[in-house]
């Protein structure tokens, strides 16, 4: 079992954002995460991540706990993500974006910096090298030196792929990766996100773009107002008279069929 | 023939420019990680009367009496640092000013060890000590042609200008390094920094302390440079004006603080007329930089500039070959 959410509940205020949500992804899976806009998806995300505690429930990875650890250390233990509003580092190149997504699988500390060592020097090739590697994986290896904040709309989601690889996770959580990407991107997504997998590396996927989740996942989470209100395989949950009823009550702004 | 061309004014006005880049440098590093703070001076002071307290009282060597005043500072800026870190902006700007007012306010009320807003005077000069310890093996500044007051002045120059040599090596390198990608994504974003695997707490931790050991060294330099100093040297005006080496000179980039500091120590050296206006000038300048230019005179873009002609250069020279 690669993530265990055991029970997981969040409160804001007297908002519940998540109620008694469990679930689990197993190894090599791709799993989707869908419901209608503020069914607590992204909430699930900042759980796992630890951007905030949850109210009670926990999370385990490869059968060890990771609630209470920090962020940073649950990257390091192999769960990295992107961010619905993307979060890149605006101000540094492309290449810089993702070499420092290898922070966490690198030592060099202040004076092996400063005094050039040769574990250093290696340590900056080989992630400058991953880095191209990466940035061809995503198809940006053109724009290397483009500054994050001048790149179109899609390439800084994928750019945002390409940093959360070169931390090397092993599970990795794209939260609603096609939003704002055209048909055409959207298909190349589908062929990059199975690209991943195939790299062995676990996918848990939030997408409201309903096509692309149903040709991608092997699996789907459905939540709605912080509830679980199904499990199973696309084309089992397709048909789910829970699902339609609870995307048809959002004026059908996503369509499910 | 060199003891013509070597006038001590000069000199002494180029060693200010040089603590001076350092202090613009402590702004610098601490904003690397995207943290304001105004309390170098107070950093300052810590580095200046340690090492002047030590030296004069129990005759420490300088060389000791330094590196005490710089681990100080840099305690201090652990202590203040840690709690600092759930503040930002100008919050953390606040915060730190009113660091810097207590530890001017401690000088001034502990007269017995300090003395007080007088201040403590006799602090062995730098030049002066190290021209005592050349003359012990036989060294004598005629040799150069130079009076003594002339090679004093000299030889400080010349050991700040050494100073700050490594001291830009050291910080240009640990920007360009996984440190300093660490702290510009703490900058940027310290949320995705986190989601990276960056460890905000010690990056932010790292860059403040960095920031207060380099006050604390310009302090523990400016004190055996001037050998006086009194808690007048370190109020909150003296943290507005190294507050504007940065931000004038360009606060992304190392060579920014050179430049402002450079600039505005120069300034009013040469335009006596305007020394007296000097904070009302700083003021000016930064409500001006802010609003046209928050990034300085000199960014990043244009340091990127500079090193793509440098490259275009060296790649004609290699096909010329
Ligand atoms: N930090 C927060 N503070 C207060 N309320 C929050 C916070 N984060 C989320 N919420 C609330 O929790 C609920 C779930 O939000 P969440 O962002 O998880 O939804 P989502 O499923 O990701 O929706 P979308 O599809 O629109 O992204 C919403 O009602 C939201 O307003
Ligand atoms: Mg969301």
């Amino acid at each position: 079992m690669v993530l265990k959410i055991n029970n997981i509940s969040k409160q804001f205020g007297g908002i519940t954002a998540l109620s008694n949500v469990s679930f689990s992804i197993t190894e090599g899976e791709i799993l989707g995460l869908i419901g209608p806009n503020g069914a607590g998806k992204t909430t699930m995300f900042n759980m796992i991540t630890s951007v905030l505690a949850p109210t009670s429930g926990d999370i385990s990875f490869y059968d060890e706990q990771i609630s209470g650890l920090k962020s940073h250390q649950i990257t390091t233990k192999g769960i990295c993500r992107t961010f619905q509003n993307i979060r890149l580092f605006p101000e540094m190149t492309v290449i810089e974006n993702v070499m420092t997504g290898s922070h966490c699988r690198t030592k060099s500390g202040v004076w092996k910096s400063v005094f050039r060592t040769k574990s250093q020097k290696q340590e900056e090739k080989e992630i400058y090298d991953k880095a191209k590697q990466l940035l061809e994986t995503v198809n940006l290896l053109k724009e290397r030196e483009t500054l994050g904040k001048n790149l179109a709309y899609g390439q800084q989601r994928r750019l945002e792929i390409a940093r959360a690889l070169a931390s090397e996770p092993k599970l990795l959580l794209l939260d609603e990766p096609a939003a704002g990407m055209n048909e055409q991107e959207t298909v190349e997504l589908h062929r990059l996100i199975t690209k991943i997998r195939d790299m062995g590396i676990t996918i848990l996927l939030i997408e409201h773009d309903m096509p692309l989740v149903m040709k991608t996942c092997d699996r789907i989470v459905v939540l709605n107002f912080g509830k679980k209100i199904a499990e199973g395989e696309p084309k089992a949950i397709q048909s789910n008279p829970e699902v339609i009823k609870a995307y048809l009550g959002t004026e059908g702004d996503d369509d499910i069929a | 023939m060199l003891g013509e061309l070597i006038n001590p004014y000069y000199l002494q006005v180029a060693s200010f420019i040089l603590i001076n880049i350092i202090l613009g440098l402590s702004i610098y590093v601490t904003l690397a990680s995207g943290q304001l703070s105004l309390g170098s001076a107070g950093f300052m002071a810590v580095g200046a009367y340690t090492t002047a307290l030590l030296t004069t009282n129990f005759e420490v060597p300088l060389l000791v009496g330094i590196l005490a005043g710089v681990m100080l500072a840099g305690i201090f800026g652990i202590i203040v640092g840690i709690p600092s870190l759930r503040l930002r902006g100008v919050f953390l700007a606040i915060a730190t000013l009113g660091f810097g007012e207590i530890v001017r306010v401690f000088i001034v009320n502990t007269e017995s060890l300090t003395k007080g807003a007088i201040g403590i005077s006799g602090i062995p000069q730098l030049g002066r000590e190290i021209l005592d310890k050349l003359e012990v093996i036989g060294f004598d500044p005629e040799i150069l042609g130079l009076k003594a007051n002339q090679f004093t002045f000299l030889i400080v120059f010349i050991l700040l200008l050494i100073i700050v040599i490594v001291l830009v090596c050291f910080f240009s390198r640990q920007k360009n390094s996984r440190v300093g990608r660490a702290f510009s994504a703490i900058n940027m974003d310290e949320q995705a920094a986190a989601s990276m695997g960056i460890n905000v707490t010690y990056y932010k931790v790292l860059s403040f302390t960095q920031g207060a050991m380099l006050a604390g060294l310009a302090g523990a330099l400016y004190a055996h440079v001037l050998s006086y100093i009194s808690p007048a040297d370190f109020t909150y005006h003296k943290a507005v004006e190294i507050l504007t080496f940065s931000v004038f000179g360009g606060s992304e980039v190392v060579g920014g603080a050179i430049f402002g500091a450079t600039f505005l120590t120069l300034l009013p050296e040469t335009l006596r007329a305007i020394s007296e206006y000097r904070y009302m000038i700083y003021g000016i300048l930064l409500v001006v930089m802010m609003a046209y230019r928050p990034q300085g005179v000199i960014d990043e873009q244009m340091m990127r500039w500079f090193k793509r002609r440098k490259g275009r250069r060296q790649q004609h020279g290699t096909e010329n070959k």
